[in-house]
Formats: C-alpha cells, structure tokens, sequence
C-alpha cells in the first residue's frame, strides 16, 4: 500500500527540501554567530523565531498590510530585544562554562513562551495569505515557500556581504576568530556582543515572519527550530557560518527525502543519524570548527 | 522524610479534593433517594471536557427528577474530580462502590480512565454505561458490567467510505497521526474500504506533532486516489489541508476525523476549508428525540457553556441508565445489566444498543462538509440536512 518513487516525485522532493533548507540556513546562521562568537548556545534561538511570526501575525490582523512587509518590523523589534537580553542577562554567562549559558537561556525561552501563551492564548493563528501553488510541469511550487526561499536567500546573503564587507562585519568574525586579539586590536568586544545577539535574533524573527504566512503559529513552535538550528550547526561545524548554509541546505533535503524514501516518521530519526555520524567521522563538523 | 511528607500530602489531597466537590441534590421524596456516582475529570488535562459531561449528567437527574423521579424516587449524583488521573479515578469509583453505597454509577470523561476504572465496577458486578469512551479493546476484554454509548474510533471514516462508494470512487489513500486512537481508525477505515470493495492504494502514518507534510503529500499524489482520509486530530489537519493546496494535491473528496468539527478549523483555513468533510459523534441540529429540548435548556441552565457532544452524551448515557432502572424495576446489578443489554432507543445522541460485550451497535457518526462556512450534515442519508458538493474541484478552480 506505498506507492513506487518516480523521478517526478523526488524533483517535487528536492524543491520542497531546499524551500525548506534556505529557511533553516538563514535560522541557524543566527545560532551559528552568537556561538562563534560568545560560545554561548542559545536555547532561546527558536524563541525569537516564534515572537517574529507572532510580530507578523498580529501585523497582518491589525494592520491588515502585506505580511511579507512585517519583516521590517519583526527583525529591528528582535535586534533590539536580542541587544535588550544580551545586555541585561547573556552578558554575565559569556565567559563561564557552557552549561550556565545553557540554563540560562533555557530559562529565558520558558519564560518567553509562558508570556506568549498568557499574552496570544495557546489557540493556533494562521496569516491566509497566497496559498496555493504555481504548476510547472508536473510540480507544484508552493507560492508562499517560493517567496519565503526568495526572502531567505536575500537576507542570507545580505547577512554574508555585511559581516564580510562592512567594518562591524569584520570586527564580529575577528571577535569569533579570537576575542582576546580583538580587544587587543581595539575593538569594543562587549559592543561586538551585543550586535551579535542582536542580529542573530533579528535572523531568527526573519525566519519566524516567514514561517508565518506558512504554518500555524503557536507558542511552543520556536523550540523544533532551535532544535534545527543546532542540529544544522553542529552539521556544519559549530560556529562556522558558511558551515550553517550547507548544514541547513543538507537537513533540509535529508529530512524531506528521508520522508519520500522511507517514511515521515523515519525523516526525523534519519537526520539524528547524520548528526551522530558526522560526530563520529567530522567532530569539528563537515566544514571544520570556527571559520568566518 | 522529605519525601514522607509528599507522599501523605498526595494521599490526602484527593480525599480533600473529592469532599470539596461532591456534589448532590437535595432529597425531597420521603424515600431516599437514588444515588448515582460519578468520576469526572473536573480539572486537569480533560477537564474542559470532563465539565461539559457533568453538566450532562445534573441536567438528565433535574429532569428526571421534574417529571417524578425513578421508581418512585429522586435521583441524586454522587460526583468526585479525578483529576484527569486514571489511578485517581479508579480509587474514587472504589469508593464510590464500598464507602459512598451508590445504588448506579456512570463512565468518566476519556478512553484512558474509563479503560482503568472498568476494572473496579467489574469486580462489584455494578453496571457501567459509559458514554466518553471509543475505545474498542476496553469493550473487548471479557468484561461483563460496561457499555459503550458512542461510536468506536474504527467508524470515523464510514461516512466519507460509504458516500464515495455510492459515487463510483474505486481508490482511497489514508495517513495519520501515529497514535493509539487515529491508528485503531485507518485499522477501521482499511477494512470498511475492503468491505466495500474499494482499493487502499497508499496508507503512511507521521509523528505526532508533525508540521511539514511535503513528502507524504507528494506520495499521495503520486498514488492518485480518488479519495484521502486523514485520522487527524486538530493541528495536523489544519496543516494537511493547507499544504495539499501548496502540492495540487485534489482528490475528489478528503475527509479528516477529529478536529475538522472545530469552529477554528474553518477561522484558521478559510475558503480552503470548503469541501472538507469531516466526522462527528453529534451536533445539536441533528434530529434525534429531544435533542432541541436538550440544547434549549442547557443553554438556560449552563449560560456560556457550549452544548458540545460530551454533554449531550454524559445526558444520554444517564438517560440509559434510567431507562433501565426503570424497566428492570431495581437496582440489582444483575438485573440492570439485562435491562442494559435489552435497551434499544434512540434518544438525545441517537441510537442506544449494545452487543453481548457491551460494545456499541446502534450509535451512528455523522460526517459532514464544510459549504459556505457552515457544517451541513451530508451522511447518512437519513440524517442529512443538505446534498454534499460533489466531486471535490481542482483547486485553482475553486
């Protein structure tokens, strides 16, 4: 009672994999940045993905404007609560031993989720906007994940250019390489942190719009993207952010050919294999440890 | 120590918690009156449901009451909370049975704590009419005292089955949610498909909490059937609906179990939702006996509170009961078991009849479409209120 795998079906397969893997690389590069840089594995990353979606949604109810167009409130709104926590809480967990940071930022998710709950309700909310499909052929591009790959791939890689061209750019990735030497060259390494923070909530709150005019939203759907993000990075090589992009890529196509080949609820349990073979095989990740 | 003192506290909070919720009516016939107990989930996880099951049950004993009582005497409930906890459920029907000396009792709220407390009503031979629960297996085990009052989890589908049929569909594909109630539904729905000859050309189930359905979806085009069946329960089907428009996925008629019925389904999918169909164990506009009466004065009696199916069925599984006291002119557990297994009614919920296992036969689903953002009943027949849209379109024709 399955049905035989045509070459049609893995085409539709590998689109929808990669729709999916642009959304977890832009994510996860925020995940990736606050680890090459602080050490600091964010727990709450997802969090923030989920109070984007919930910017968009309510942007959408209220405002009744173009969700696409809420990203550019949901990512400045995020910067400036990622600058906010980070300021406040992170700051005093950056240098001691990974499980503080650990606690702590689990302790901020659960705090933001329960706010959610008390402050949106636990009922599902959904932005009806574009649904359907553009036929090419034999497959069905889904317009919203088609304009949402679209959005992610931009935001990536305008991400990229900014940490690679601009001058804060290169003092973050020199943070990431060694924050001794950069506070010895002379850059404010607690500034660096905190735009750190602040971009990688805004990447994560991206994603959360995006995901919005997609899915359902509700409270606890950030915590299966941090879960994501770290298996991306870990993938990728912890903290290397060209490392982020193929991890996510490839997590996104395993995860939907895994589903195809084998089963949906094979996908999930196939993508951990990876990740403990990569352990095993890459430790330091499948493009090495911290590299900008 | 420590944890001698939590153990006392949670042997005695339930006792507390059972005196501060007991409820009873006040007894106003010279004899005493029938006591009648009661487990219900009044808090916890079940517990917006477990309430609108008691309030089923006081409205049946106000009205039985109003028009005389049962064998010449008042009925009065003896109810406990049960927390959502089978353990806890089974205590309190244990005390219920030996400490309270209730003359009857009624099934909790869920498969789960019915499933626990058959046990104990069993072992006093004290009948069990069990309106909350659609578990087949509990109904299968050799047990002599309990009765199912709705329709098994096998059936959900029956309706989208049997109208595809009667419409010349030949193939259906079904998925679902990978846990214990959706399964004994595609366990169901494969059979009843078979029985009626049609082919079950792909069947996958996905983890609970699954959010992307790109994948099973491409697979259930490919396979092409004329129709799919989800055993879902409310996100997932949501979420399957929507990205069946995002795959072309456009067979010619899709039905989901549980969750389609929600107000929220059509608020969250829209038009998407049209031609939907879906299943139900009630609905206040169906036509059974009493079934306006029901809802008009459960509104009065409970204002805000929504006259869902697990009121109605707390009040018609209390109905049953009566009945049967009623015709066996006692409360000889025996004797009421026989009455039990003779009842054959239609009431509030529909019909009321039991097999030699206690096991519902009567009890018909309904299956509804979703047509201009109303639900219009459209299976069985006899029950519909409106034709069904019929084939499914194209999407981007729709």
């Amino acid at each position: 009672m399955s049905v035989s795998i045509t070459a049609e079906m893995v085409g539709q397969v590998i689109i929808s994999g990669l729709l999916a893997g642009a959304l977890y690389s832009m994510v996860a590069l925020g995940l990736a940045l606050i680890f090459g840089v602080m050490r600091v594995i964010n727990i709450a990353h997802g969090t923030f993905l989920m109070l984007g979606a919930y910017t968009t949604f309510w942007w959408s109810q209220l405002l009744g404007i173009n969700p696409y167009l809420s990203l550019l409130a949901s990512m400045p709104l995020m910067f400036l609560l990622g600058v906010l926590l980070q300021r406040t809480l992170v700051t005093r967990v950056v240098n001691a031993p990974e499980l503080s940071s650990l606690l702590l930022t689990f302790g901020i998710s659960i705090a933001l989720v329960n706010l959610a709950q008390l402050a949106f309700t636990s009922d599902l909310r959904s932005v009806e906007y574009l649904t359907g499909a553009w036929l090419v052929g034999p497959i069905a591009l889904s317009k919203s994940r088609v304009i949402s790959f679209a959005f992610a791939v931009a935001i990536t890689l305008f991400a990229f250019w900014f940490l690679q061209k601009t001058k804060l750019g290169k003092a973050i990735r020199a943070t990431s390489q060694s924050s001794e030497v950069a506070l010895v060259c002379g850059i404010n390494v607690q500034r660096i942190h905190l735009y750190s923070f602040g971009i990688a909530s805004a990447l994560a709150a991206a994603g959360g719009s995006l995901v919005a005019v997609m899915i359902a939203i509700q409270p606890e759907m950030g915590q299966v993207y941090t879960f994501k993000s770290f298996l991306v990075i870990v993938l990728g090589g912890a903290g290397n952010l060209p490392g982020a992009l193929l991890g996510g890529m490839l997590l996104g196509l395993v995860e939907q050919l895994a589903s195809l080949f084998l089963t949906t609820q094979l996908s999930e349990a196939v993508a951990y294999v990876l990740l403990v073979l990569v352990l095993l095989l890459r430790p330091a990740g499948l493009l090495g440890g911290r590299s900008t | 120590m420590k944890s001698g003192i939590i153990f006392k506290l949670l042997r005695v909070a339930p006792m507390a918690l059972a005196f501060g919720i007991g409820l009873g009516v006040p007894p106003a016939a010279a004899q005493a009156p029938i006591k009648l107990g009661a487990s219900l989930s009044m808090t916890g996880t079940y517990a917006a449901l477990g309430q609108n099951q008691q309030r089923g049950y006081q409205l049946c004993a106000k009205h039985v009451n109003e028009s005389g009582g049962v064998l010449g005497r008042k009925i009065e409930f003896v109810l406990y909370d049960d927390r959502s906890e089978p353990a806890t459920g089974v205590r309190l029907y244990e005390r219920l049975i030996t400490q309270d000396k209730v003359d009857a009792i009624l099934g909790p709220y869920s498969s789960a704590i019915t499933e626990a407390v058959a046990n104990v009503n069993e072992k006093y031979k004290m009948p069990m009419v069990a309106p909350m629960a659609s578990t087949t297996s509990i109904f299968k085990k050799g047990r002599k005292f309990i009765f199912m009052v709705q329709s098994p989890a096998e059936v959900y589908l029956e309706g989208l089955i049997d109208a595809a049929v009667k419409r010349g569909l030949k193939t259906v594909a079904i998925i679902n949610e990978d846990t214990l109630f959706p399964k004994a539904t595609v366990q169901g729905t494969i059979e009843l498909a078979k029985q009626k000859g049609m082919q079950v050309v792909f069947v996958e189930a996905y983890p609970k909490g699954n959010t992307d359905f790109s994948a099973l979806l491409t697979k259930v085009r490919a396979a092409n059937p004329d129709v799919l069946g989800a055993a879902t329960y409310f996100d997932d089907a949501v979420a399957i609906t929507r990205q069946m428009k995002e795959l072309n996925v456009s067979p010619k008629m899709y039905g989901v179990t549980v969750g389609g019925d929600l107000p929220k389904f059509y608020e969250l999918l829209g038009k998407n939702a049209e031609f939907v169909y879906g299943a139900t164990q009630w609905e206040a506009e169906l036509p059974y006996p009493g079934s306006k009466e029901f809802t008009a004065s459960f509104k009065k009696e409970f204002p805000g509170a929504d006259p869902s199916y697990h009121a109605a069925g707390g009040y018609a599984g209390c109905q049953v009961l009566v009945e049967a006291i009623k015709s066996a002119g006692s409360l000889d557990g025996g004797k009421l078991r026989d009455a039990i297994l003779k009842t054959d009614i239609s009431n509030v919920y529909g019909g009321f009849k039991v097999d030699q296992d206690g096991f519902q036969v009567s009890h018909k689903m309904v299956m509804f479409q979703w047509q201009d953002g109303k639900k219009v009943i459209v299976w069985p027949d006899e029950l519909a209120a409106g034709k069904l849209r019929f084939p499914t379109p194209q999407w981007n024709q729709r």
